[in-house]
């Protein structure tokens, strides 16, 4: 929806999944998205050096999230959540679905 | 001209400031360096950060950094004299959802620094304590509210207008407390 826009399809979905989940890191947005590794990592660092997300080291992972000090946050927000309402009933349902609460460690998934 | 390595914090931003300007790129200071500069040493950063006011090229900004001795390390540049690093991020300059009220001017021998204003500046570093939580980021509002004239009223509308009137309040008093000593300091010194 935004491709045209943000420039990079994989902008565009690492946008819309931390949307949706708050917050994630590379390998597991790329596997979600349907995207590589790489051009994952590429299009988040791209973001974080424009000061739209801001990562952390949490152990060995480099965890991201929309950086609250972005100056056009809230106007960004409320234009991935419009282009979220036009997204195939079935992305979308992955997407906010997702399971969010924690789970014991050892449970079975 | 002193070297870089002999260069005050404030003539390093304003020597680095002014090969950024010759290359036409106008950046504003702004981050911790601005408290070492307003609160007069009281806190030391090493860290220069830039934000210029429109889109600069990277390959830019390099060749402006290079001409100052500066070398890209990552996403920063070093400089082979000094322990300070420069940082030129992504425009605008803002401080929450706003964008700066006030870029002031000061004069080293050095260059021209152009460098948010200590009322700005305060709201920056509550931005950082608002936002993640880092209470060393607070400490240094206060320590350039006791150092130089902060309007108060500014940064508590900021706050408000940033969801974060709960958060001022918790700093409100060590605020008022900082302006107090100022200026019960300018009255004595004056």
């Amino acid at each position: 929806m935004l491709e045209p826009l943000l420039g990079s399809r994989d902008a565009e979905k690492a946008l819309i999944y931390l949307h949706c989940m708050d917050e994630g890191y590379a390998r597991e947005m790329a596997r979600s998205l349907g995207s590589t590794f790489s051009a994952m990592q590429r299009q988040l660092e791209r973001l974080e050096v424009a000061g739209v997300i801001y990562g952390r080291l949490v152990g060995r992972t480099r965890l991201y999230r929309f950086n609250p000090r972005y100056p056009f946050l809230a106007e960004l927000k409320a234009l991935l959540a419009k282009a979220l309402t036009f997204y195939p009933e079935g992305e979308r349902q992955v997407l906010l679905m997702s399971r969010r609460r924690p789970r014991m460690a050892g449970k079975p998934l | 001209m002193k070297t870089v390595r002999d260069m005050t914090v404030g003539e390093l931003a304003a020597f680095v400031a002014d090969r950024l300007a010759n290359r036409g790129i106008r950046a504003v200071l702004s981050g911790g360096t601005c408290v070492t500069i307003y609160a007069e040493g009281a806190y030391v950063s090493e860290d220069l950060d830039f934000v210029p006011e429109t889109y600069a090229k990277p390959a830019d900004v390099a060749a402006a950094l290079a001409e100052a001795g500066f070398v890209r390390d990552g996403r920063i540049f070093r400089h082979p004299e000094c322990s300070t690093v420069v940082d030129v991020r992504s425009p605008p300059p803002a401080v929450g959802r706003e964008p700066i009220k006030e870029v002031r001017e000061l004069r080293f021998p050095t260059g021209v620094l152009r460098i948010i204003s200590p009322t700005d500046c305060v709201k920056d570093r509550l931005a950082n304590y608002y936002y993640f939580g880092d209470r060393a980021c607070a400490e240094q509002a206060c320590l350039v509210a006791a150092a130089t004239e902060v309007d108060l009223s500014e940064v508590e509308r900021w706050s408000l207008q940033e969801g974060q009137g709960a958060l001022f309040e918790e700093v409100r008093r060590r605020l008022l407390d900082a302006d107090g000593r100022r200026r019960r300091k300018s009255d004595t010194d004056g």
